[in-house]
Order: structure tokens, then sequence, then C-alpha cells
């Protein structure tokens, strides 16, 4: 089951144990610039607002109402990240593991493979909560994305038409499965109080004129290492699955459709960094990472196409000279944050 | 129980720690004769209008909702809302009728799923 709580897409699985909840939430951020650089990691800047499709049937494409599912809005060249998160259960010294599969367009995140209902294991197209703790992008190298950047669809930027050649799907699709009940109980089986409190203890110390519809597009190169699933393929519940459809409105005529404000235009990468807030880095010690995929590695960043279209897609590109640096350790979500204000 | 029974009982619980739960002060402090609210206490009269019982709720710290449906009465607010949809209203309370609490206090909104 799927619920939208305070602009959170939660995945709750009571029927296969009742601590199977997933949080996944779409942060607000900085783009990046698009350049040569390889960048770190950007803030979070708060949540896009989340709402249900059907409440907005008569204001929405048609396709939009079938496909059902949410939508939120972004402003052309506005950049975002999924995070993922669930609850930390101290007795177990763990959090519920889930396989979480992320597509825009009908696009794989990692891989650039079309959209399959299933979970593929070589080459591995889905990520694992809670090692993986966010994506911000899709995956072209070894351990560096290319930023989600919103684009019109139907402008050729996104990686949904750079790669099927139709601007059909946009939004983005996502597909979580459950750790089977048994496996989790086996591989996580329950500590008795007492260590759990030593353990504890030492811790202490619409616009008409506007392109109504957005997919996502590469941009700038992020550093960022996506897991190997560190379980088997087999552990998964693929008998229980929640998929969610999001659908990306243009924030222009995000009033027109909803009859609320979108979020105001983040500051750009050099406003952020001048005025001395941190980016962040992440990397895990243990984990093995996956390779890259061939056919997103192909993508062209938005500044590359535009380039050789003649336009100027990403108004602000400026590089930037990044000092103030956060390096989180593996383990996020307990007494870590990722989080940006301005 | 019956209203006029519980009312009474409820009164006298509060007016045994203090003297102003007697009938004549709480229906000078809900706005209605003594007699009138003694006859209901003992079941002599019907249960008073709405507005009256929530006025008794306040006074005698009691929830209005429940007393309005001890006086077999459902509040305004809540009519108003099975009139504006009463097919779904009426089919949801039907259908919650014998969902245990806890489910009855977990009615989600689930995201739904359609075709891609």
């Amino acid at each position: 089951m799927i619920e939208l709580k305070n602009d959170s897409l939660v995945f709750s699985f009571d029927q296969v144990h009742p601590q199977a909840r997933l949080s996944l939430d779409l942060m607000r951020t900085l783009r990046i610039p698009d350049d040569d650089t390889t960048h770190l990691l950007p803030p979070g800047l708060g949540r896009f607002p989340l709402r249900h499709v059907d409440d907005f049937a008569t204001s929405v494409p048609d396709q939009w109402v079938a496909h059902g599912g949410v939508m939120f809005p972004m402003y052309q060249s506005e950049a975002m990240w999924l995070s993922f998160d669930s609850d930390y259960l101290d007795r177990r010294d763990t959090s519920y593991p889930f396989a979480i599969k992320i597509s825009s367009g009908k696009i794989n995140a990692i891989t650039g493979d079309t959209w399959t209902d299933h979970l593929t294991g070589d080459p591995q197209d889905y990520m694992v909560s809670p090692t993986q703790p966010w994506l911000d992008g899709f995956c072209v190298e070894k351990d560096v994305i290319r930023q989600f950047v919103a684009m019109p669809l139907g402008s050729g930027y996104t990686a949904e038409e750079q790669i099927s050649g139709a601007a059909e799907h946009g939004g983005l699709q996502i597909l979580v499965h459950p750790m089977k009940r048994a496996v989790f109980e086996r591989r996580f089986p329950e500590r008795d109080e007492q260590q759990v409190f030593y353990e504890m203890s030492s811790e202490m110390c619409f616009a008409e004129a506007e392109p109504m519809e957005i997919g996502l597009a590469p941009g700038g190169r992020m550093r960022q290492e996506i897991y190997e699933d560190p379980f088997d393929i087999n552990d998964w519940d693929t008998a229980q699955a929640s998929r969610c459809f999001v659908h990306i409105a243009n924030s222009l005529v995000w009033r027109s459709i909803t009859g609320d404000d979108p979020p105001t235009t983040p500051p750009t990468s050099r406003e952020y960094t001048e005025a001395g807030f941190p980016w962040f880095d992440y990397y895990s010690d243990g984990e093995t990472r996956l390779e890259g995929s061939r056919t997103l590695r192909k993508l062209k960043s938005v500044a590359t196409l535009g380039q050789e279209k003649s336009d100027i897609p990403l108004p602000e590109n400026d590089s930037i000279d990044v000092e103030h640096v956060v390096t989180i350790r593996e383990g996020i979500g307990r007494d870590q944050v990722r989080e940006g204000s301005f | 129980m019956e209203f006029g029974e519980y009312l009474r009982k409820r009164r006298e619980e509060l007016k045994r720690e203090d003297p102003q739960f007697s009938v004549r002060r709480v229906a000078g402090r809900i706005g209605v004769e003594p007699s009138y609210l003694s006859k209901i206490e003992r079941s002599l009269q019907p249960p008073p209008s709405e507005q009256t019982t929530r006025a008794l709720a306040e006074v005698l710290d009691e929830d209005a909702d429940f007393l309005l449906a001890l006086a077999g009465k459902v509040s305004s607010d809540l009519a108003e809302i099975i009139r504006s949809r009463p097919r779904l209203f009426a089919d949801l309370l039907r259908q919650l009728k014998d969902m245990p609490d806890h489910a009855v206090l977990r009615v989600v909104r689930e995201v739904r799923d359609g075709e891609w």
C-alpha cells in the first residue's frame, strides 16, 4: 500500500511485516553546474509538494488520470533527488530492506533499459535501501551520476527522448519490493534488550503557453556511488509489489492545476556556495559499487545538447569553487542529515 | 443506559465534589427550567435539543458527540456531511460498522495505481 503523508510517499507492506515501511521523498535541491567537473552532493532544500492526481482529474491530461499516482511541480532546469528512508530497528540493528527500482520516462536510471515490472539481477536494475540512501540522477559511470534536471517533455533533452526517441511517458516510475519476511528474520534476528541498551548508551557519547509536462534530463556530473545488492535477488518478496507513477508538472502551471503556489525557485549553485553553505560527500567503506550503464553513458548532458542545438537551456550555469564540504559516512539517517538552508 | 439516567448519574457524581452541580444550578447554566431538567433525568421527557445537549455536555465535561448519540441524535455537522454525499457516506459507515476500533482509526487513502 502506498500513502501520501506530509509530501512523502510511504510504502508499507503490513501483510509481509509490520516494520516493512519505506518513505520516499522527492527533494528540492540546487542544480549543479553542467560542466566537465564531477561535483559533490548538493543539499536537500525540503520536499516538493506531492498531490494525488485524482484530486485534480479535470485539470490534468487524461493520460495522467489513466496512470494514477501522484504529481509535483518543477521549474524548467530545476534539479531534484530521491531520498529513501525507513525506521531504524534497534533490536535488529537494521532498517527493513527494500529493493527499489526507479525509472524516468520509463528509462531505468541505473541501467538505461526500458521499464519492466520485475527486478533484474544482471545487470542490476534496482537499488537496495538502507544501503543506498538516495539517488540524484542517471548512473552514467561507476561512481558518477548525471543529475536529474527538469526539461519540458518534447524538447529533446530528456533521457527518455535521447534513448527511446519518443516523448511519451515523462515523470518518474517507482517500484518497491520488501525483503521476504523469513529472509529478514533469518538475516537480522532480534537481539536481547540488554545488548541494545548497551550499544545505545555507548552511542550517546498550465499557464497555457507553458509546456505542461516535465521529463528528467541528464545534467551535471556528480560523484555518487550506486551499490550492488548485498543480499540475494531471491531474498526479495516479488509477490509483494507497490508501484507509483509520479507525474511532473511545470511549476508555471502548478497554480492553475491545484490553486496552490509552487515552491520558489532554488538558489543557484554559485549563490549557495558563496553564502558559505556546505556541499556533501558520502561514501561507504564496505559496499561494492555498480559499474554504470553503457546506454546511459551515451546520454548527452543538457548543456552539451544545448550547444549542439544553439540553445541556452540552463541559465546561470557558472562553475563553482567549493570549500565547505561535509563528509557523511555510511549509516545515514540516524544522526546525519544532508540538508541545507538558504 | 438511557440518556436521562446517565445524565443524573454523571451530575450527581460531580455534585458530590461540588454543590454547583445541583439540578437547579445546572439548569440555570444551560438555560432551562429545573423541573424540565429533572423530568429529562427521570426519562419523563425525551432528550432535549442538540443545542441544549451540547450545553449539558460542556457543563458536565462530557463529549458532545457521545451525549448526542445517547440521546439518539446525530450532530448537525455530521448530518450535513452525510447529506452532502449520502450514498458514499452511508456505504462507508455500513462497511465500517463491524470493523474493530484500530481498523476504523486507520482509514487511509491509498495512492492509486493505474494503467501505464
